[in-house]
């Protein structure tokens, strides 16, 4: 009985430890960016939402926040095809050097991103088009293709195989089959994919450092050229408005696919 | 008049996965109209057979025709094949409806005829009301329902079924029987059947072909099936029989006679055989009668003695597993139907079993 109780007792102050530990900087950030004061500071000093008001005024960020959405959307709209594709390809069709090409296509995953942002910035310099921003979205999309394939994967995985055979069965040509049958089977994948890739490409710090100059900057690599001059809780007030853009995605998931099968795809 | 040609034709079909031999020089005729079963352990090539008919696999060498025609160079989607999945295979984002209205639309029905035929096939499978249903919605029965009005809708010229009701229990699956057997023949849609359970096979078919490692064994009519086995893989695949390994010592007409162990048996041989062949006698369980200790059965060809080693209790009839000493080690399984007075023998009791030489049927060994 004293066993079960304290066995409990240790399992919650570990939850609630990890719990803590996970929001902590989330919290303080928050926290800080409703400050009156002019100093980053935790916890704040009163309640005003002043900051949120400067954002507006603040030109640099506001361009730098549209740059960067920009560079997701086309980030998401390049991953949605060639992810579905390749994850329907690699999980149906017999291909050749299938073993050789999947790891090809999560080969960006296990480089590190310094690397691949280095090379990056190379190539993109020899064919003249570093310094502008729709090859920053590019990157994005082959940096975490990995998680788009893997969320679609995980749909194709769970679709009976049968039912393209059964759709050809019932009259329907290899391209229409695909389109009614195939497609709005792995959809829940696809929506996973393409607002995990939208977030990560929106968050993405690293390689948009090496890719982005002073007129095509991106809010991380904004936020963290200020934190390098003065720190002031604007920072904190954009920090936060990045915290419910991420919210909102995770909601969005919810409500359409559920989370379970987001979690579930990992 | 004219013979119209036999609605499915297969000519040497034979079908290879690298080395591994699926379909072995398959032949075969279906006339318009009539439910052909293929039957066989799981694994002997019957699926293959049926993927070929319908298109979703080429044979490695023969011809199928379909209505006297050439099938090879016409892809699934143009052959007029309504199929029944193992699986079902209904599409889950749509409803019952969509998927039985889905074949129509893609065959290009003139759509103001969509409506009315999707009803009257809901109709056929009693689904009248169930419509907007999606299919996760649906009982595992009104599932296959579905998957059958989706196969009839388009009105095809043949009809396959994949093991469908293999998933079923074993009450839905009897009840899903007769109401595919009622539906075949309101429609008199000429169906071909894939199955590995026998009951299945001898309740729906006009014709059934037994297949095992990829070659057809036997094609019949369930009653000859049943009681004229070709061959001894037929026999034992089909009911419940005892099998004894024998060396032929005299033959006399259709009789054979043969050594086992330490007893000479008496059999009805369907081909001819030379003294001292090594052949296998299967009886089956029906044919055997047990009596207790001491009684001497009049008019039986065959008596031997022995001793209950199994006794099962199933409801309607009581099936006992049977040693005979002067058989070796092979049990001789017996049903007893006798609902009046059940002369229970019990475990390790000693009786007598004897059946008539035309039911023992005597193959060479395989």
């Amino acid at each position: 009985m004293t066993g079960t109780r304290s066995k409990s007792f240790v399992l919650w102050a570990i939850v609630w430890f990890d719990l803590i530990l996970l929001s902590l900087p989330t919290i303080i950030i928050i926290g800080a960016s409703f400050t009156t004061g002019d100093i980053v500071q935790f916890p704040p000093e009163g309640f005003s939402l002043k900051w949120y008001g400067k954002l507006w005024l603040l030109d640099d960020f506001k361009a730098a926040f549209f740059r960067t959405l920009y560079v997701s959307l086309i980030c998401t709209a390049v991953s949605i095809p060639a992810g579905t594709l390749a994850a329907i390809g690699l999980a149906r069709y017999r291909i050749h050097f299938q073993t050789s090409l999947q790891v090809y296509l999560l080969l960006p995953f296990t480089i590190p991103l310094v690397v691949s942002g280095l090379g990056m910035m190379i190539f993109f310099g020899d064919i003249r088009i570093l310094g502008q921003l729709w090859p920053v979205g590019i990157s994005l999309c082959i940096i975490n293709l990995p998680f788009m394939i893997w969320a679609v994967s995980a749909s194709v995985n769970g679709l009976d195989y049968q039912l393209e055979n059964a759709a050809a069965n019932c009259g329907a040509p290899p391209l229409q089959g695909f389109l009614t049958v195939t497609l709005p089977g792995v959809m829940p994948g696809v929506i996973t994919g393409a607002l995990l890739m939208f977030i990560l490409a929106f968050n993405e710090f690293l390689v948009s450092l090496f890719l982005t100059d002073a007129r095509t900057v991106t809010l991380p690599v904004s936020i963290y050229n200020s934190i390098r001059s003065v720190i002031t809780p604007d920072l904190a007030a954009v920090s936060v408005v990045y915290i419910v853009i991420a919210f909102i995605a995770v909601l969005l998931l919810d409500k359409l696919v559920g989370l379970e099968l987001f979690l579930k795809s990992k | 008049m004219e013979n119209s040609p036999p609605l499915v034709e297969l000519i040497d079909v034979s079908k290879r996965f690298g080395r591994f031999i699926a379909v072995d020089n398959a032949n075969f005729s279906l006339a318009k109209g009539s439910v052909l079963t293929i039957l066989g352990p799981s694994g002997c090539g019957k699926t293959t057979l049926l993927r070929m008919i319908a298109g979703f696999e080429s044979p490695t060498s023969g011809e199928i025709r379909i209505n006297g025609e050439p099938v090879q160079a016409v892809p699934p989607y143009r052959r007029s094949i309504g199929m029944v999945f193992q699986n079902l295979a209904l599409f889950p984002h749509m409803t019952a409806g969509e998927n039985v209205t889905y074949p129509l639309k893609m065959r290009r029905f003139p759509p103001q005829d969509i409506p009315e035929l999707v009803e009257r096939y809901l109709g056929i499978v009693r689904l009248t009301g169930m419509k907007d249903r999606r299919i996760h919605e649906l009982s595992g029965g009104q599932q296959q329902r579905v998957a059958i009005a989706r196969a009839l809708s388009f009105n095809p010229d043949l009809l396959l079924l994949d093991e469908p009701l293999s998933a079923l229990d074993k009450k839905l699956r009897e009840e899903m029987q007769l109401e595919f057997r009622r539906i075949q023949q309101k429609i008199g849609v000429t169906t071909i059947n894939v199955t590995h359970d026998q009951r299945e096979a001898l309740v729906m078919s006009d014709e059934i072909i037994v297949m095992a490692d990829g070659a057809i064994q036997q094609s019949a009519d369930p009653v000859s099936l049943y009681r004229h086995p070709s061959n001894m893989f037929v026999a034992s695949f089909i009911g419940l029989t005892s099998l004894v390994k024998g060396t032929v010592v005299q033959t006399e007409g259709t009789t054979v006679e043969f050594n086992v162990d330490s007893t000479i048996l008496c059999g009805n041989a369907g081909s001819r055989f030379e003294v001292g062949q090594s052949v296998e006698g299967a009886i089956r369980a029906e044919q055997v009668r047990i009596h207790p200790e001491q009684t001497r059965p009049e008019e039986m060809d065959n008596v031997l003695e022995g001793v209950v080693s199994e006794q099962i209790f199933e409801g309607d009839r009581m099936v006992y597993q049977v040693q005979c000493p002067s058989l070796g080690s092979t049990p001789i399984f017996v049903f007893d139907h006798d609902p009046t007075h059940h002369v229970l023998h019990r475990k390790g009791d000693s009786v007598v079993l004897s059946w008539n030489v035309r039911d023992l049927l005597v193959y060479p060994c395989r």
